[in-house]
């Protein structure tokens, strides 16, 4: 019975670590842009589709494929953050919602309209299993833990010691001061929204061989499965952001096996829904502002 | 006044009110000269009014941007179905019903969310949604799960002894143009009402407003409220035409989809959003757009509504109508 | 002016944190007076006006406005129920809107008895507003507005944005108007007109004014009293020749 809950508690920080991955990209591009990314579920789907379409119609390896699927994605957002992205800092919060919601629409329908709306299935990936604390566990899924980690010790890395990482600090805290003091906001911007579309697409890349259906509409739900955990996470909040990831990774875990699967994808909003309602003073502020 | 000038008033005529009635007349006797798939289209155009008419006075009017009416509309769908099927009651009553349901359950909702702040507002609408189709999806005793609800009945009036059904798409388009009819009058006449200068005036400066004795947090919940009901009608009548329901009512493309007939037909006017709603609904209907290419389309829009054109369509509809009035 | 005083606040406690904004003020404003408050950047005057106002809770403390207890109320009860109305620092207006919408908006919470009746389409609501536009339109031509009266706000001069302001505080016929630094940010020539309205008010319609304002020259001309603040303390109260004489009022304006 331990061992059952213990091995759903693996699979959860599995979950966790996919979300993680995906969710610190869209808590870093709120900290610079000050924006909601609806559309950043969308980079995960174009990373899985970069990597599938390698692997399908080139026959390429996997560990190719993975760059490939991040390259392809890191293309796309270049265009999107030089069009779009950059005109989002310094707007109204409307703004972002409106223009993401519209590159979510663009980007997901593109895909199913060139590539059909049906499941694909996605071939490459460890998924040899192995055995670690006498756990069996896929390849894959020890594979994407272990580059959370690796994604979160770099992240704070850069954002310690890389000129990059303090610029990204310094316009997330006072984006007025920045201009004054010569950080090219814009840039900034960019790249940060490069670096955590990358991110997203990373972890679609490693989770696909795990889930193994590909198909266009899948960036949404992972949409609505971020937006709680960055939230909750406390917006900008790196740390935060970890461990609401591994919180709602677990909780999904335990909620599918014992409550019903038909909740799981249901437990990151819904519980979203009651920490807004219950205790909203807790997360934002209100003030009487012009 | 010189004869000179009485010739130059002759010449100016105001084009306005003889437009406005071949409009009425073309609406009255489209039929006549459309075929079904046509009428169909604009029969969907008109569904979605009402929704978008309630999402323009939360939107254009006071200012709060919310995702949630894919949410009432759903409820309203389900309610006016569930009775339908469950009890046969006439249409008028589940009509009602719906609108008055998910006027009802916006209460509860609006209380905690109207204290967020803009961002987060929009995302505990985009929640109601959500929520709302997992609970479509899960309470099967009650809406049967995914499977929905189908067979629901034709819309049928009973007043004592006299019943009619509405069969066929030329009675379906109108009772659904009458019921356009009403609903855009009552949005205009909100909207003329002190109460609809109270919801500008929140829009363009909330504690402004607030210092001049509106109660800005009342009138937010009251206009959710009023949205909701709008959004409840349109998902009546959208359950009576299509005869099926499903938990995909819950879904952002309703949402999303109203958005961009208030957004692109021009916030903050009743004409923007009727003309909105024909043009990005019935047209793309008509034309039998392919789903995904109609969402590019509305992602594009989206995107130049944002960065382009905040006022959607409103400024030349605005010059179409002045220029009618000035015609020589 | 003899008579309960119109506003009476006592007590009044605001803190952010460690730091004491206003500490135990204590004041009053008779009616038809004309009261100033003034002190130092930083005394406190606008927090003490954000709680009095009910844009902001005090921590301790009771606001009475005409014998009834108002604290705690919020800003729009405030206005529409006490006739308690204020100004903001930075002169602000329904932008999109022209003057005379402006105008009417600023009236229509207190002829219309309450949030239902002003979704009201009938004869009552339209003589109600029809008495609002007369109003306004009195007001625009007093204040010389009346070629501009169908322009949008936003596009007007700085100087025609506070008389619009100003006017829409006397659209409800207020019993205390709280003015928030009138004379910020205009232009000398437009301060004599803003004087002018203030004391037409307050002889025409009887309306009572507490004024924060920086410029001594207009706080000794228009006030009959003033009170001075001084890091969250009420350092002096009295008529102005007093208080330009005070000594402890000259150390808290040129000293620290």
């Amino acid at each position: 019975m331990l061992s059952a809950i213990f091995e759903q508690i693996v699979n959860g920080i599995v979950s966790g670590s996919v979300y993680a991955i995906v969710a610190v990209g869209m808590t870093m591009i709120f900290g610079v842009l000050r924006a909601i990314n609806f559309a950043h579920g969308e980079y995960y789907m174009l990373g899985t589709f970069g990597a599938w379409f390698a692997i399908e119609y080139f026959d390429l390896p996997y560990p190719i494929a993975i760059v490939i699927g991040v390259i392809a994605t890191s293309i796309i957002a270049v265009v999107v953050g030089k069009f779009v992205m950059q005109r989002i800092v310094g707007a109204p919060p409307e703004t972002g919602v409106l223009a993401t919601l519209g590159i979510a629409l663009v980007l997901q329908n593109t895909v199913i309209l060139i590539f059909g709306g049906g499941y694909k299935f996605f071939s490459g990936g460890y998924i040899e299993p192995v055995s670690i604390f006498g756990f069996t566990l896929a390849e894959q899924r020890v594979l994407i833990i272990i580059v959370c980690i690796l994604v979160f010790v770099g992240l704070e890395l850069m954002v310690t010691y890389s000129r990059m990482g303090k610029a990204m600090r310094a316009v997330s805290q006072n984006i007025e001061c920045c201009a004054v003091v010569g950080i090219d906001v814009p840039q900034v911007a960019l790249r940060t929204f490069i670096l955590g579309a990358c991110l997203a697409a990373l972890s679609g890349v490693l989770t696909a061989p795990v889930n193994v259906s590909v198909y266009g509409g899948m960036g949404e739900i992972i949409t609505f499965k971020t937006l709680p955990v960055i939230i909750m996470g406390g917006l900008g909040n790196v740390r935060g952001t970890f461990f609401a990831a591994m919180i709602l990774g677990i909780a999904e875990s335990l909620v599918a096996t014992y409550v019903g699967l038909q909740f799981r994808d249901t437990v990151g909003f819904a519980t979203l829904m009651l920490v807004l309602m219950w205790r909203p003073h807790g997360l934002f502020s209100a003030q009487a502002r012009f | 006044m010189s004869p000179n000038d009485l010739s130059l008033s002759a010449r100016r005529r105001d084009l306005r009110l003889p437009f406005g009635a071949a409009l009425a007349a073309a609406a009255c006797l489209a039929p006549l000269f459309l075929g079904n798939y046509a009428l169909h289209a604009i029969i969907i155009a008109l569904i979605f009014l009402l929704p978008a008419h309630g999402l323009n006075l939360l939107v254009g009017y006071t200012g709060l941007l919310s995702l949630a009416q894919a949410a009432f509309f759903g409820i309203g769908a389900y309610t006016s179905g569930l009775m339908a099927v469950r009890f046969g009651t006439p249409f008028y009553l589940n009509f009602l019903a719906a609108g008055v349901l998910a006027g009802a359950i916006a209460l509860p909702l609006g209380i905690p969310a109207l204290r967020l702040r803009a961002t987060s507002f929009v995302m505990c609408t985009l929640g109601f949604v959500i929520i709302g189709q997992a609970i479509a999806k899960n309470w099967i005793s009650l809406t049967r799960g995914d499977m929905g609800l189908s067979g629901i009945p034709k819309p049928y009036f009973a007043l004592g002894p006299a019943s009619f059904t509405i069969s066929g798409t030329t009675s379906f388009y109108y009772l659904v143009l009458v019921i356009a009819v009403i609903g855009t009058l009552a949005a205009y006449l909100i909207v003329r009402s002190a109460a609809g200068r109270n919801m500008v005036a929140i829009r363009e400066n909330e504690t402004l407003a607030e210092s001049v004795g509106i109660p800005t947090w009342r009138y937010k919940l009251v206009v959710f409220m009023i949205s909701a009901a709008f959004a409840g009608l349109g998902g009546s009548i959208y359950a009576h035409y299509l005869t099926v329901v499903s938990p995909l009512t819950f879904q952002m493309y309703y949402s999303t989809t109203m958005l961009i007939i208030v957004l692109g037909g021009g916030a903050g006017t009743i004409s923007g959003v009727v003309f909105g709603s024909l043009l990005f609904v019935g047209l793309s209907e008509a034309l039998r757009v392919a789903p995904e290419v109609r969402m590019i389309a509305y992602g594009l829009c989206l995107l130049a509504l944002v960065f382009w054109f905040p006022k959607g369509f409103a400024p030349l509809i605005d010059r179409f109508w002045s220029f009618l009035g000035e015609r020589k | 002016m003899t008579g309960l005083p119109i506003l009476e606040i006592s007590g009044l406690n605001k803190s952010y944190g460690a730091v004491r904004a206003v500490d135990d003020v204590s004041l009053h404003v008779n009616r038809g007076e004309i009261c100033g408050l003034i002190g130092p950047n930083g005394s406190g005057k606008s927090t003490f006006f954000d709680c009095a106002t009910g844009l902001s809770k005090p921590n301790a403390g009771t606001v009475k406005l005409d014998g009834q207890d108002i604290t705690g109320w919020s800003l729009n009860r405030i206005a529409r129920e006490g006739r308690m109305l204020r100004s903001f620092q930075k002169t602000v207006v329904f932008s999109a809107l022209d003057v005379e919408e402006n105008l009417v908006i600023a009236g229509q919470m207190f002829t219309f008895p309450g949030l239902w009746s002003t979704f009201g389409i009938g004869a009552m609501a339209r003589t109600r507003v029809e008495a609002l536009r007369e109003r306004a339109r009195e007001f625009i031509k007093i204040a010389g507005l009346w070629d501009v009266r169908h322009q949008p706000a936003g596009k007007l001069s700085g100087g025609q944005q506070k008389l619009i302001q100003f006017a829409s505080m006397l659209m409800p016929e207020p019993k205390l108007i709280l003015l928030d630094e009138p004379m910020a940010g205009i232009n000398p020539k437009l301060i004599e007109r803003v004087v002018e309205s203030i004391r037409f008010a307050n002889q025409k319609f009887g309306v009572s004014f507490l004024v924060i304002e920086h410029n001594i020259d207009v706080v000794t001309d228009i006030c009959e009293r003033i009170v001075v603040l001084d890091q969250g303390r009420k350092l002096a109260e009295g008529t102005p020749d007093e208080i330009v004489r005070n000594q402890a009022v000259r150390e808290a304006y040129l000293g620290g």
